[in-house]
């Protein structure tokens, strides 16, 4: 068979195998490919920088596990720098599955800095209907969330007692794999001018560039390579600078697969194949 | 009388919801409190009517052995396991429910998800020929932006810099016109469903 002939009807499973190769390569191997930090990063960096000690973040983990891979990586780096700085962290989820996420993310990566629950960061749990749920907290926290993830009822909790709506919130960051951080903006930050950050999947940060460009947002930090910009920001590398190398092979795989594709193509068409 | 009265209930709280947005007072802050709260309970009563519309329709197929009838049972099977695990272990850290959550769901809904990466390196060596101009557009700029963002690329400035042009410039441009599309079509079908023109949301009868 015409070389270019067999190109075009290469096997599915030869392009499986070498984006497997891929992907799992640069991972053993750990090449530490250059990471460039933008300047949609930066600001969320900046800005917590700029927080006072003690001063109240919102972290909403607004995701499924399917996108575990990406979501992990960023909020840890998230939550290490939060806690790095002694800022209090408030938790909540509007996905049922975000909050067995996001407790286990508190607790982890809390351990790791001596932080208690209760008194330096506290976890709500999860409510369903974000629309009413985003609204709610503009008036009362204590209203929509009565008890925590634990059961301890809020006017219970050390760390609640001076938190009780958006007003004593600086930043609300929500960690999503779809559209949610839209309602953030539009309900909380458009009724209660609370800012908002969002920590979004790589294929959901176009959705946020207008919100960017037009700052209703201080910031995002997208996919894989917005956790990895934030690793470099905080000066921990973790999960997602080694991501990055297969991320970026897989990206060089794809491209080379597009170029191979068309020079099948237009090879073949010459001679009529 | 079955049509009407949620045409009525819709008409009430969609206006009192409208009013108090541009009334600020304590009356219409009161309204508002109440009704988000009821928002959440209704939708919390929504998901108990989904739970067992998901087993009506999953205990059909089994009791008929229709096609593929044991993976319906694995789904009954499942709600049924992590419901039980919940109420009897609780959701602890070392709980059953926790392991079988962190242990099985995570793993299989992220396996599912990365599969995403080979199926799209197939269907980009097949579909992304440039057949005419606007796949070559489409080409060109999947081509600038993986490889702009890609560690690689991103180094490079003319790379990095294209592919921020297209997010920046075309892309943001387009997804800003879907936003206001978006708006008015929101605005336009709320007035609808207030004032009870648009009635597909009551079903059939």
């Amino acid at each position: 068979m015409n070389f270019w002939l067999g190109i075009r009807h290469l096997d599915r499973r030869i392009i499986f195998l070498l984006m497997a190769l891929g992907v799992a390569v640069p991972l053993l191997l750990k090449i530490g490919l250059p990471v460039r930090v933008t300047r949609d990063v930066s600001s969320v960096y900046d800005y917590i920088e700029n927080l006072k000690e003690a001063d109240v973040v919102l972290i909403s983990y607004d995701h499924d596990t399917g996108t575990l891979p990406e979501m992990v990586p960023m909020s840890t780096a998230i939550l290490r720098h939060l806690f790095l700085k002694n800022l209090k962290l408030v938790g909540m989820a509007l996905r049922a599955e975000g909050n067995a996420i996001g407790r286990q993310a508190f607790k982890r990566v809390g351990d790791e800095f001596g932080k208690a629950d209760g008194t330096d960061y506290v976890f709500l749990g999860y409510r369903p209907e974000l629309t009413a749920t985003i609204l709610g907290l503009g008036t009362s926290i204590e209203r929509v969330f009565p008890k925590d993830d634990r059961g301890v009822p809020v006017a219970e909790i050390p760390l609640m007692q001076n938190i009780h709506n958006y007003g004593d919130i600086a930043l609300v960051i929500s960690v999503s794999d779809d559209d949610t951080p839209v309602y953030w903006i539009n309900y909380g930050n458009a009724r209660y001018q609370v800012k908002v950050a969002p920590a979004v999947t790589a294929v959901m940060a176009t959705t946020f560039f207008p919100f960017l460009n037009s700052s209703q947002i201080v910031g995002m930090i997208a996919g894989l390579k917005g956790a990895a910009e934030y690793e470099r920001l905080i000066k921990r590398q973790g999960m997602a600078s080694r991501g990055m190398d297969a991320q970026s092979i897989a990206h060089l795989v794809v491209i080379g697969f597009i170029l191979a594709g068309n020079l099948a193509y237009f090879a073949t068409r010459k001679r009529g194949m | 009388m079955r049509r009407s009265f949620p045409i009525i209930v819709c008409f009430v709280f969609g206006m009192a919801m409208l009013i108090q947005f541009f009334v600020p007072s304590k009356l219409s802050r009161v309204a508002y409190d109440e009704i988000t709260n009821w928002a959440q309970i209704i939708y919390a009563f929504a998901l108990i009517v989904g739970v067992f519309g998901l087993l009506k329709y999953h205990s059909e197929k089994v009791v008929r052995k229709s096609g593929g009838w044991f993976f319906n049972l694995v789904t009954i099977a499942s709600l049924i396991i992590m419901a039980v695990l919940g109420f009897a272990y609780g959701r602890g850290d070392s709980s059953p429910f926790m392991w079988i959550f962190n242990y099985m769901q995570a793993p299989m809904q992220a396996s599912v998800f990365s599969l995403l990466a080979f199926f799209v390196a197939s269907a980009a060596f097949r579909g992304f020929t440039a057949r005419n101009a606007e796949a070559v557009l489409l080409l060109l700029s999947a081509v600038f932006i993986m490889f702009g963002i890609a560690s690689v690329g991103n180094a490079i400035p003319p790379f990095s810099d294209i592919a921020n042009w297209i997010l920046m410039k075309p892309s943001m441009t387009a997804r800003r016109g879907i936003f206001i599309g978006i708006g008015l079509g929101t605005i336009a079908t709320s007035l609808r469903v207030i004032l009870g023109v648009e009635r597909t949301y009551l079903g059939k009868g």
